[in-house]
């Protein structure tokens, strides 16, 4: 059986990939399907903290904005942020997984050495280190969350790598004249994929929250940017009476993390033999 | 000697006057809620900024001023509203023929915490210690006197000797906040002057005694009950100001009886909120305490007029009065609150973008078209400073000029507003009371001689720095009316700031607190006039 077909065998798995393609499209399609598109800078005072009606869905915001309208043009920001922090994650941490597992001594003690370093701070903690220095923008959240999660690539990669160094295949390879170089490449990394592919799915998760805990820290994207975590920032307080105002926001965390932890299972499940549900 | 001076607002006879009735805290006081009462009780304050110091000398601004006011006395005290000073720890003074030399009488019944007896030593040692810190109020009496011109002249007898005539040294007597100078002293460490000691010691004369403080809570006050000016059948005996950062916890706090008050200025819609619960009573107070955005008048684009007059044109007053602050305001069109004296009598600018583009047209046919992006710094925490800025990018952009916010706490953007290189092109904030005085208000903020620490705004005018000048050694109120008045109309003719509204005070405390004695000065935070009814 295909991974797809496995995929869409498995309910909440294929649950959590209909949610991350509702919200790739509402991104791709925000400009089309808001309501009032206008209303990422466009404010209307007269309007503003009206309850949720036919006219705005999820109400609208202290600046008299269709919340439901910020609400689709911020999930462009969280799958730029999380894309992009994920993907520079991975890029640093699975060479350096790679190399520290293929290579091992001192140069791999070194490399594991000082991502133990990134692992002993509370990620969240590092990342409010560095936002707050480098100042409240949405690049800054990318790049704290970037330089604070490769650490879980390069130690997975590493586990993997290490394990797959001795495998015979490897050997083979290498008796047959194969560089280093390709060995890692073309031998063991797609072998790791798996792997990769599984922690990036759940990784996914775990940084859109993190990065809508900046946002609503501050120190995310400025006012009026329609990010999630500020939007939740923005609202409290008028809570509970602008009840609304929050829970929207909420809400589409919610759905998008759990979205991103179902796939992540789901993905594991399919991926890995040893946890698949069929052998448990 | 001559007995004519005035003093702020008060004559000096009529503070003499007031001399036996402030004897023991006897006077009848207007307040707010008052009502026969048990004596004792507790008050938790829930304050919306942290306590990062308890030092008198180092900090002067509203968000702190409950530890100031409740562990320390100046020598004479702003109460009430309109704001007046009555004799505090002094109980008269004098100023000589030639307005440089202001002597005062103190008090000999006036004890710090620790018993020891306060003497005018500890009056000249106050000040020294302010002038050499040159932190908080100290940076208001450095143009003014320098180290070494306060003496003792006897034990309860102090005087300063300007470096000229001042007609707003009077106002700025009661920020000097009395330490007791041999327990200073002994706790300095290497020529600190006691800094580290003060931060989170008090060595006070005020209405209470410190028993507990932690930066990141708060502190605990108890009653002193030797305090000078007695107590009466009424009082406190135990103060808490706790610092809880979240609104909705602070609102929640209080319509749940956790709080006994909150600051007076929330929003709108929490004012609205606490009103409709039935849990709380909210005193409302005419105040001074003018927002306005404060614009780099010396870095381009914004050191040119028609570029400012487009900014000034490019901002919703209305919508924002009237909206987001639901009406609970008054547009004030100057800096100058216009509840007070001096304020001129002209009509603020309106939101009008045509004429924002003519101007902005007339600045590019001069300078060319390329403007580069503007940065408005916010307050965190201070939702109306994020909600005026976004406003104004809003605006801005319709004119295609793009604008980038950027927010951060109060100590940083307070931090970057001293120096023009790290100043933002504009910082939404609140002017508030520190004294009733013109000066306060359009004299810090456009004089040169104030320049970066308080003058922020980079703007130095000749006509206006010899009106603000002229106003400060002068003291006959009708001709320093008349000074102010020319002073600021120039620089609402000139653009440089946009001056939105002066606030009202909305007291929100539950309905057993008594005796709230707001004043613009304190903000209704000095607490030895309240009390908890049983």
């Amino acid at each position: 059986m295909s991974v797809l077909k496995r995929l869409l065998s498995d309910r909440a798995a294929s649950l959590g990939a209909a949610i991350i393609l509702g919200l790739v499209l509402v991104a791709i399609l925000a400009p089309w399907i808001a309501p009032y598109p206008g209303d990422v800078t466009a404010f209307h005072l007269a309007d503003r903290l009206q309850p949720p009606s036919a006219e705005h869905i999820f109400g609208t915001d202290r600046m008299g904005s269709d919340v439901f309208s910020r609400l689709l043009f911020g999930a462009r920001i969280t799958i730029s942020i999380a894309v992009i922090a994920v993907g520079v994650s991975v890029a640093i941490g699975v060479p350096i997984g790679l190399l520290a597992g293929y290579y091992g001594g001192f140069p791999g003690g070194f490399l594991m050495r000082t991502s133990d370093i990134f692992l002993a701070v509370p990620q969240i903690v590092l990342a409010i280190a560095i936002a707050q220095t480098l100042g409240p923008s949405v690049e800054n959240v990318i790049l704290a969350l970037s330089l604070t999660y490769w650490p879980f690539w390069a130690r997975l990669v590493y586990a993997e790598t290490n394990a797959l160094k001795k495998q015979t295949f490897v050997e083979a390879a290498l008796a047959l004249g194969a560089s280093d170089l390709r060995v890692m490449v073309l031998h063991i990394l797609p072998n790791t994929a798996s792997a990769i592919i599984v922690r990036t799915s759940i990784g996914m998760g775990a940084t859109i929250l993190t990065a809508a805990a900046l946002g609503f820290l501050g120190l995310g994207a400025p006012a009026p940017t329609p990010e999630w975590g500020r939007t939740i920032s923005e609202a409290r307080e008028f809570l509970p009476e602008a009840w609304w105002y929050a829970a929207a926001p909420g809400l589409a965390i919610f759905l998008v993390v759990m979205g991103f932890n179902l796939l992540g299972d789901g993905l594991r499940d399919i991926l890995d033999p040893k946890l698949r549900k069929g052998s448990r | 000697m001559t007995s004519t001076k005035t003093f702020g607002n008060v004559d000096r006879r009529s503070i003499l006057k007031m001399i036996p009735a402030a004897a023991l805290g006897t006077m009848a006081f207007p307040a707010m809620g008052m009502a026969a009462g048990g004596a004792g009780g507790r008050y938790v304050h829930a304050n919306n900024s942290a306590y990062d110091t308890l030092d008198p000398h180092t900090v002067n601004d509203v968000a702190r001023v409950a530890s100031r006011l409740n562990f320390y006395d100046g020598l004479y005290r702003w109460v009430d509203n309109p704001p007046k000073m009555i004799p505090w720890l002094a109980t008269s003074h004098e100023v000589s023929e030639d307005g440089l030399t202001w002597t005062f009488q103190l008090r000999d019944d006036v004890t710090f915490h620790d018993g020891t007896n306060m003497t005018a030593e500890d009056v000249v040692y106050s000040l020294e210690r302010m002038l050499e810190l040159k932190q908080g109020a100290g940076s208001l009496f450095i143009p003014m006197i320098d180290p070494g011109q306060t003496k003792a002249v006897d034990k309860y007898v102090v005087a300063f000797t300007l470096k000229e005539p001042s007609a707003i040294f009077g106002s700025l007597v009661p920020s000097i906040l009395v330490v007791n100078s041999k327990l200073v002293k002994a706790n300095e460490v290497n020529g600190d002057h006691g800094q580290a000691f003060l931060i989170d010691n008090v060595a006070g004369t005020g209405s209470f005694t410190l028993s507990r403080y932690d930066p990141a809570r708060g502190f605990v006050g108890k009653r002193y009950v030797e305090h000078f000016a007695g107590w009466g059948d009424n009082y406190l005996d135990e103060i808490e100001f706790r610092t809880v950062l979240e609104t909705n916890t602070r609102i929640q706090g209080l319509m749940s009886g956790d709080y006994n008050g909150l600051d007076g200025y929330l929003a709108p819609d929490q004012v609205e909120r606490l009103r409709s619960s039935g849990k709380v009573q909210v005193f409302e107070q005419e105040s001074m305490r003018v927002f306005h955005i404060a614009m780099h008048n010396g870095r381009a684009p914004l050191d040119d007029k028609n570029f400012r007059m487009a900014m000034v044109h490019a901002f919703d007053y209305d919508g924002y009065i009237n909206e987001i602050m639901q009406g609970t305001v008054a547009r004030n069109p100057t800096i100058l609150p216009g509840n007070l004296w001096g304020a001129p009598d002209v009509e603020g600018y309106s939101f009008d973008l045509e004429k924002a583009k003519s101007y902005l047209d007339a600045y590019k046919a001069e300078h060319g078209d390329e403007i580069r992006t503007l940065k408005i710094g916010t307050l965190a925490g201070f939702s109306e400073t994020e909600q005026v800025a976004s406003l104004m990018q809003n605006a801005l952009a319709q004119l295609g000029i793009k604008v980038d916010i950027e927010s951060a706490p109060w100590p940083v953007i307070s931090t970057m507003m001293q120096s023009p290189d790290t100043m933002p092109d504009m910082v939404p904030y609140w002017k508030s009371t520190y004294y009733v005085d013109p000066n306060n208000w359009v004299g810090e903020l456009y004089g040169s001689r104030y320049a970066p620490t308080r003058n922020i705004s980079a703007y130095h005018v000749d006509y206006v720095d010899e009106r603000l000048e002229k106003a400060l050694v002068i003291t006959d109120q009708d001709e320093r009316a008349k000074l102010y008045e020319e002073a600021t109309r120039r620089i609402y003719d000139d653009a440089a700031g946009i001056w939105i509204y002066n606030t009202k005070w909305y007291g929100p405390y539950t309905k057993n607190v008594k005796n709230v004695r707001f004043c613009p000065v304190g903000n209704g935070q000095d607490m030895r006039w309240s009390y908890v009814e049983d």
